[in-house]
């Protein structure tokens, strides 16, 4: 059992990018502002000419929690695990979960970098670890 | 502006426990029909009734006019957002009477969280969520809300969701790890006191220490097990009318000053993707807005009830409704505290930390009680309450 994403109109280009290996942001291509999740319509000058750009993958960690008591029963295998939301060099948030260390290491500003880790059958999602 | 020109005239809740012998719709009943009594207002002259929406308020208004006997409603309204209808369902009712489209407005809300799902579990989407078809398959997570961009990431309750603004507190005010232990700690303690000498709570009789609490596991760091709110079953409802008719039902009307709520962008419920600063939940000229309108000043209010479904929250609260100035509850709660000698104290009757989990009505109608007289933990001369949600839902009530 796995916690997936729906795929929409609006969000399929971003999870097929993650499973080329491409982290993406939704672009206006009017006014040349991105943003994070999509939206059908650019939220500042409204055009819906919208394309989605490849980022650089960096970012810093804005804020985590390591999660110690597992609220479903898919995730009862994973704990402690680490959600963060993390803040790409480009700008937008995310949210995420951060792996490559342990949890106690994580703190608020620390440096990381996206990978991408196949969850299911036909899903990668977007992760973090230390730089 | 609302100011005095309604009031609330009735109050009434259920038992809180974890597991009561009704549904939903049976403590719904129970709630209003106290509330309705405590007024002196026969059900049938009900017209008007705000409730939490769907999916968290399972009890609908057709069950309720039905069950009650009201003859007809000609107002009735619904407030999305969880715990940020807490104002908005008084605003709504308020505007309601102003308008003349209703003379009397019940507001109710019912949990059972013993039957449906609970907040603390995603495995139903919450107290509402339908039954799992098969546990085994794999949860495909709507796009509603940016949801499907947070669970499958584990980002599941709102105990996670508050723990990240926390940590994001501790981190942009440079608090150690001690600091926020003790900052709330403080108020999980000082709320559990008031809720042990308080016959209703839940957790009248659970004494809690300082060893205890930092020995408890934790949840979702930093938050520990008694930074949560409970999980219960239980109902509560008031009745809002005119200043004139609440005049003409009881000496003690508790009057709304003013009521607000607020949405602004990137606010969804998992709304953490802000591209301002994470802490600040609401914009703040809603909290100018909320005491302009009631013509009062911060130094007037006597007794807060903050929506606590963590500890993070009053604490946060205290700062966002400009109480306290940004980055400085934490020592504040520490060096003055929320307690009956502080000078504000806050969740007089233990809160969701330590009374029941009521989705900030328990809060509304421990303000009326304050503003009565009536409390079991009263606050000399309460003249002014508030009551207020993290994100900017708040009303302002006095005697």
């Amino acid at each position: 059992m796995a916690i997936v994403p729906a795929f929409t109109d609006l969000t399929r280009p971003y999870w097929e990018n993650a499973r080329a290996g491409r982290l993406v942001t939704q672009r206006c291509d009017a006014c040349g502002r991105s943003w994070h999740p999509p939206l059908p319509v650019c939220p500042h000058c409204h055009s819906t000419d919208l394309g989605w750009q490849e980022v650089s993958g960096s970012g810093t960690v804005y804020s985590y929690t390591v999660v110690r008591h597992a609220t479903h029963a898919a995730l009862a295998d994973q704990i402690p695990y680490v959600i963060a939301i993390v803040e790409l060099a480009e700008g937008p948030r995310l949210v995420t979960g951060i792996t490559g260390c342990a949890p106690e290491e994580v703190r608020v500003g620390m440096p990381v970098r996206v990978y991408f880790r196949p969850v299911a059958d036909g899903i990668t999602l977007p992760y973090f670890e230390p730089v | 502006m609302i100011r005095r020109q309604v009031a609330i005239v009735g109050i009434g809740q259920t038992d809180y426990a974890k597991a009561l012998p009704g549904t939903a719709w049976d403590l719904a009943i129970e709630a209003v029909t106290k509330a309705l009594a405590d007024a002196g207002i026969d059900p049938a002259d009900v017209d008007g009734m705000c409730r939490f929406a769907p999916p968290f308020e399972p009890v609908s208004e057709p069950m309720l006019v039905r069950a009650l006997g009201i003859r007809e409603l000609s107002f009735f309204a619904e407030s999305p957002l969880g715990g940020e209808a807490l104002g908005a369902v008084i605003a709504h009712g308020a505007a309601a009477i102003m308008a003349g489209l209703a003379r009397v407005v019940v507001v109710y809300r019912a949990l059972s969280q013993s039957k449906g799902g609970r907040f603390g579990r995603a495995d139903r989407g919450g107290p509402s969520g339908p039954a799992v078809a098969d546990p085994a398959a794999d949860i495909v997570v709507p796009e509603e809300d940016n949801r499907s961009f947070a669970w499958p990431y584990g980002l599941m309750s709102p105990g996670q969701l508050f723990a990240l603004w926390a940590r994001r507190y501790a981190g942009l005010y440079g608090l150690s790890d001690d600091d926020l232990t003790q900052a709330l700690g403080s108020i999980a303690i000082t709320q559990r006191r008031y809720a042990n000498a308080n016959p209703a709570a839940m957790m009248r009789d659970r004494k809690l220490d300082w060893e205890t609490y930092r020995q408890a596991r934790m949840i979702s760091e930093p938050l520990r097990l008694f930074d949560l709110c409970l999980e219960n079953d239980g109902a509560c409802a008031y009745v809002i009318t005119s200043a004139d008719v609440a005049r003409s039902l009881r000496d003690d009307p508790v009057y709304v000053l003013s009521a607000t709520q607020t949405l602004s962008p990137y606010r969804e419920p998992m709304g953490i993707y802000v591209s301002g600063e994470l802490t600040e939940l609401f914009p703040p000229a809603t909290a100018e807005r909320l005491f302009d309108e009631a013509g009062v000043t911060r130094a007037d209010i006597d007794v807060a009830e903050f929506y606590d479904a963590t500890s993070f929250m009053p604490l946060r609260s205290l700062e966002s409704y400009g109480f306290v100035p940004d980055g400085q509850a934490w020592r504040y709660v520490v060096d003055q505290g929320t307690g009956p000698d502080s000078p504000l104290p806050v969740n007089t009757h233990g809160g969701h930390l330590s009374e029941a989990y009521l989705h900030g009505m328990n809060g509304v109608l421990e303000g009326v009680r304050q503003l009565r007289g009536t409390a079991c933990n009263q606050v000399a001369d309460a003249a002014v309450a508030l009551v207020g949600a993290p994100a900017g839902s708040a009303v302002i009530l006095a005697r």
